[in-house]
C-alpha cells in the first residue's frame, strides 16, 4: 500500500511541476528603444558624420592581407554621390594616358544590415577596381606570365561595417572579407589631386631600393632587419637571425601622417601599428613612442658596400672648397684635364673603399674620361661618425695626376687625407640616407656632401 | 478527483500580451529631387515599380545575390543604358504582343543589375544572367556594355533577357515534355563550356550552353530564336548539318573544321582540315559543287572535302522540331505569337537610338 502511496505522490508532484507553467511575460529591457528605431538612428548618425564638414575623408584600405593598402580621398555628399580619387599603379591601367591618377563620382549609401554598413552601391572604376573578378597583370610586370586568371580579383570590400567613429575617425570592418579599414575626416576644402600626389611623393620618399635595409628599432635595444620597404610589403626578421626561416611579411600603408601597418603585429613583446613620421625622417610608433624605424646608424649605412656616393661639389666648404679649387686649377694645365666629379664606392675586386676622381683627359689627342682610385679604411668613431683613412695605394690612372713628374697635382692627396680627420655625418632622413653631410669635428666650416 | 482538480487548477491561464503597433517606421516612397539619382529613380517608379510592381535595382544588394562570388555594382550610366532598353526590348514589347496584363501578371518582381560577370574559378564559367523562381532576374556583366557592340549587346544583354523571362515563363507553366526528349543523351551538365559551338549546332543545340539541359535548351532556344537575325539563324542552322572534327592546335586549342583534303590529292595520304575561308568553290555544269584551294608550296591545285556528319543527329532537324514546340508552347499557353515577338524586337533591336531612349531619364 505505501508503494501505491509513494507512486501517487510522485506522479502528483510530477503532474503539479509540468502543469507549473510560469505566466511571467515581461522581457527585460535592455535598451531604451527598439532594435529598428536604433538602427534607423545609427543610419542618420553615421550619414551625418560622413557629409558633415564638407564631408572629406581620407581613407587607408586595403583590399588583402598580400598587398599594400592604398589611400583614397572621398567627398560624401548628402544627395547620395561620393567623389573617389585615388593615385596608385592599378588606376593607370584603366587611364588612356597611362597616369596613376584617377577621380570618379560614384553613389554611396549607409544601410542596415546587421548594423550600420558604409556601402558604395554603384561601380566606380578607380575604387571597385579592387573589387572587380577581373584577371589581374600587374601593371609593373615585365609581361603577362603573371597574370591572375583566377576569377576572384584583388578580393577587396566595398561594403564596410560602421564600427565606431572617435576623434574624427571612423573604423569599419570589410563586410565579406573583414578586413579592417580607417577613414580619417580631411579638412573640406582640400584639393584631392593635391593631397593624393602629396601622398605619392611621401611613400617614394619613406623607403629607397638602393638602401638595402632599414631597422625596426625596439626599445630593448634589440632590432628587426626590414628588408622592400619600397614595395609597402615589409620583409622583416630579427637582426642576427636566419632571415630565411624567420622572415615574415607585412603589408603597409604610407599616408601623409606616416606608416601604418594593416595589424597591430607584435615584436619581441612589442606590439606596434601606427608610426609618424618625425622631422628628421624617422618613423616613430604612435602605440608606445619609443619604438622607431630607421636606416641605422649613418656611418654603416654610408659604409654599405653596394653603394656609391657621389659628393656635391656645390656644396664643399671650407678646406674641401679651397682644394677642389688647386685641384681643378692644376689640372687644368695638364693634358687639357677636366675634373668632373668625386665618388667613395666599394671595390668588391680589391676589397676595399676607395676614393675615385672622375677626370676627362687629353690623351693621344683624344678627351678620354679617366678614373683615379685612391684606397681608404673606414673608421667608425660612433654611430654619427667616421674617418675616411688613406691606405697610400693608388692605381696608375691616380699616378699620373698625382706623381711629380706627371699631373704633379698633391691637392688631390691632400683632399684625401682631409676625410681622416673626425666627421660627424647627418642627413635630411633617418629611413631613407640617400644624402649625407660631412661636418668636421673642431672645424665646422670643413663640410663635404654627398648623394647616392 | 484529486488529479484531475489539480490538473484544472494548474492549466495555464496566461492571458496574451496586446499586439502593440509595428516597430517598423512608414517607409517614405517620396523621390528627393535633391538626390543624385533622382531622374532615373523617377523613370524607374513610373515605369516599372508604378507599372509593373517591378523594383528595378541598379544599386548594389549584395543581400540578393550569391556571396560566394566576387561581385561588383553596375555603373550608373549603364545602369540608365539598361533600364531603357529593358522598357524598348521587353516589356514595350510584350505590352505591345501580349497586352499590359501579361507583364503584370507574370512578369518578374525584381530586376538587379550586377555589373561584373559570376565567375566560377573552378569551372571558368561565367553566369550572364539568372532567374529566380519567377520572381527575379539578375543581368550581370553590365559594366561591359559596349552600346556600339551590337553583338555583345545581343549575346550579354538581350538574349539574357528573353531567356531569363522564358525560365519564368516556363516555371509558371511548363512546357511539353516531348522537347526534353529531343537531344536525350547528348546534354552534358558538367562539361557543356568545353564544347564547340559547331559542335553542339550539329548535335541539334542553338548555343553550347544549350547542351547542358534541357531547361536551358529551351530558354536559349526562344531567347536565340528571339535576337538572331535571319542571316544569322540561317547560318545557325546551316552549320547544324555539317559533320566536324576537333583538331588541336600547336598551343593546345581545339579547332572544330567541316572540310578536310588530302595532301597532293592522294587519298592515301593522311588528311588534312582546312577553314572554309581557306578555299574557293566552283559549280559545274551539271551543278555539283566542287572546292579547291592552291597549295603555294606545291602549285597544285588541291580539291576540298566536306567532312562527313556522322553524329548521328540531324542538327537542322532537332533544332526545328524544339522550336516548334516553343512555338506552339507560347500560343496555346501564353497566347503569344513567338514570330510576331521576334520581328517586333528585331525591328526595335535595329532601330534603336540610345540617345533617343536616354532622354526618357536624361530630360525629365
Amino acid at each position: 500500500m505505501r508503494k501505491y502511496f509513494n507512486i501517487f505522490l510522485l506522479t502528483l508532484v510530477a503532474l503539479a511541476s509540468v502543469t507549473m507553467v510560469s505566466c511571467k511575460n515581461e522581457t527585460e529591457e535592455i535598451f531604451d528603444q527598439d532594435a529598428i528605431t536604433r538602427l534607423a538612428n545609427a543610419k542618420q548618425y553615421f550619414t551625418d558624420i560622413l557629409t558633415d564638414q564638407g564631408g572629406k575623408w581620407k581613407m587607408e584600405y586595403y583590399a588583402n592581407g598580400d598587398e599594400p593598402g592604398y589611400v583614397y580621398v572621398m567627398t560624401f555628399r548628402n544627395n547620395g554621390s561620393v567623389t573617389i580619387s585615388g593615385e596608385n599603379k592599378w588606376i593607370s591601367q584603366l587611364n588612356p594616358d597611362g597616369s596613376t591618377y584617377g577621380s570618379e563620382t560614384s553613389l554611396w549609401d549607409v544601410i542596415t544590415d546587421n548594423g550600420p554598413v558604409l556601402t558604395f552601391n554603384s561601380y566606380n572604376k578607380y575604387f571597385h577596381l579592387f573589387a572587380d573578378p577581373d584577371d589581374i597583370t600587374d601593371p609593373e610586370a615585365l609581361d603577362d606570365s603573371d597574370t591572375d586568371e583566377t576569377g576572384i580579383g584583388h578580393e577587396g570590400d566595398y561594403e564596410f561595417d560602421l564600427m565606431k567613429y572617435s576623434g574624427d575617425t571612423l573604423y569599419m570592418s570589410g563586410k565579406k572579407y573583414g578586413i579592417n579599414v580607417i577613414m580619417t575626416r580631411l579638412d573640406g576644402s582640400i584639393d584631392d589631386r593635391e593631397y593624393m600626389d602629396q601622398t605619392v611623393a611621401q611613400a617614394d620618399s619613406f623607403f629607397k631600393k638602393v638602401i638595402p635595409q632599414v631597422y625596426l628599432n625596439l626599445p630593448n635595444g634589440k632590432r628587426w632587419v626590414v628588408k622592400d620597404g619600397y614595395t609597402s610589403i615589409l620583409t622583416m626578421y630579427p637582426e642576427g637571425s636566419d632571415s630565411i626561416t624567420t622572415a615574415e611579411k607585412h603589408n603597409v600603408i604610407i599616408t601623409l601622417d606616416g606608416l601604418s601597418f594593416m595589424n597591430p603585429n607584435t615584436f619581441d613583446g612589442y606590439t606596434v601599428q601606427f608610426f609618424d613620421r618625425q622631422a628628421d625622417g624617422s618613423l616613430l610608433c604612435r602605440n608606445d613612442h619609443q619604438t622607431t624605424i630607421t636606416a641605422g646608424p649613418l656611418n654603416k649605412v654610408f659604409a654599405i658596400q653596394s653603394l656609391t656616393w657621389k659628393a656635391d661639389t656645390s656644396q664643399m666648404g671650407g678646406a674641401f672648397k679651397a682644394k677642389l679649387h688647386e685641384i681643378i686649377n692644376k689640372l687644368s694645365g695638364y693634358n687639357s684635364s677636366k675634373f668632373l666629379s668625386l665618388q667613395m664606392a666599394y671595390d668588391s675586386k680589391a676589397n676595399s673603399y676607395s676614393i675615385i676622381f672622375n677626370i676627362r683627359s687629353k690623351v693621344k689627342g683624344k678627351q678620354v674620361p679617366l678614373t683615379a682610385t685612391f684606397k681608404v679604411n673606414y673608421e667608425m668613431i660612433n654611430d654619427n661618425q667616421l674617418k675616411i683613412k688613406y691606405t697610400g695605394e693608388m692605381d696608375d690612372n691616380a699616378h699620373f695626376y698625382v706623381d711629380a713628374d706627371q699631373g704633379n697635382c698633391p691637392a688631390i692627396i691632400e683632399l684625401i687625407e682631409l676625410l681622416g680627420n673626425t666627421y660627424t655625418l647627418s642627413t635630411s632622413s633617418l629611413l631613407a640616407p640617400t644624402d649625407m653631410r660631412f661636418v668636421e669635428d673642431g672645424n665646422a666650416s670643413n663640410t663635404i656632401y654627398w648623394r647616392l | 478527483m484529486l488529479l484531475v482538480a489539480i490538473g484544472a487548477m494548474s492549466l495555464p491561464s496566461c492571458s496574451e500580451d496586446k499586439l502593440g503597433d509595428t516597430i517598423f517606421p512608414d517607409v517614405d516612397e517620396t523621390l528627393d529631387p535633391n538626390s543624385y539619382t533622382y531622374k532615373l529613380d523617377k523613370f524607374l517608379k513610373e515605369n516599372y515599380l508604378d507599372k509593373y510592381n517591378l523594383t528595378f535595382l541598379y544599386k548594389m544588394a549584395d543581400v540578393s545575390t550569391n556571396m560566394n562570388y566576387n561581385l561588383v555594382p553596375a555603373t550608373y550610366d549603364n545602369s540608365i543604358n539598361l533600364a531603357v532598353l529593358c522598357k524598348h526590348l521587353w516589356f514595350d514589347v510584350y505590352d505591345k504582343l501580349a497586352g499590359e496584363d501579361f507583364l503584370k501578371t507574370y512578369g518578374p518582381r525584381i530586376i538587379h543589375l550586377i555589373g561584373s560577370p559570376a565567375l566560377n574559378p573552378q569551372s571558368g564559367n561565367e553566369i550572364v544572367g539568372l532567374a529566380e523562381g519567377g520572381i527575379k532576374i539578375s543581368l550581370f556583366k553590365v559594366n561591359d556594355m559596349d552600346i556600339n557592340d551590337p553583338e555583345m549587346m545581343n549575346e550579354y544583354y538581350f538574349k539574357t533577357m528573353h531567356h531569363e523571362f522564358a525560365h519564368i515563363l516556363h516555371q509558371t507553366k511548363t512546357y511539353p515534355n516531348q522537347f526534353n526528349t529531343i537531344s536525350v543523351g547528348h546534354y552534358d551538365i558538367n562539361n557543356w563550356q568545353d564544347r564547340d559551338d559547331n559542335q553542339t549546332a550539329s548535335l541539334g543545340f542553338v548555343s553550347t550552353y544549350a547542351s547542358s539541359e534541357f531547361r536551358e535548351d529551351f530558354a536559349e532556344t526562344i531567347a536565340n530564336y528571339i535576337v538572331k537575325t535571319d542571316a544569322e539563324w540561317n547560318r545557325l542552322l546551316e552549320l547544324a548539318g555539317r559533320g566536324w572534327e576537333p583538331q588541336d592546335d600547336a598551343n593546345g586549342y581545339t579547332w572544330y573544321y567541316c572540310y578536310f583534303y588530302y595532301p597532293n590529292n592522294d587519298p592515301n595520304e593522311e588528311v588534312k582540315y582546312i577553314s572554309e575561308w581557306s578555299f574557293f568553290t566552283d559549280v559545274n555544269e551539271d551543278g555539283s559543287v566542287h572546292r579547291y584551294f592552291y597549295d603555294g608550296n606545291t602549285g597544285e591545285v588541291i580539291e576540298v572535302y566536306e567532312v562527313p556528319d556522322n553524329d548521328g543527329v540531324d542538327g537542322p532537324d532537332a533544332i526545328l522540331e524544339k522550336l516548334n514546340i516553343a512555338r506552339q508552347w507560347l500560343k496555346n499557353e501564353w497566347n503569344i505569337d513567338l514570330d510576331e515577338l521576334r520581328q517586333e524586337v528585331q525591328d526595335r533591336q535595329s532601330s534603336y537610338n540610345i540617345e533617343e531612349l536616354r532622354k526618357q531619364v536624361t530630360d525629365q
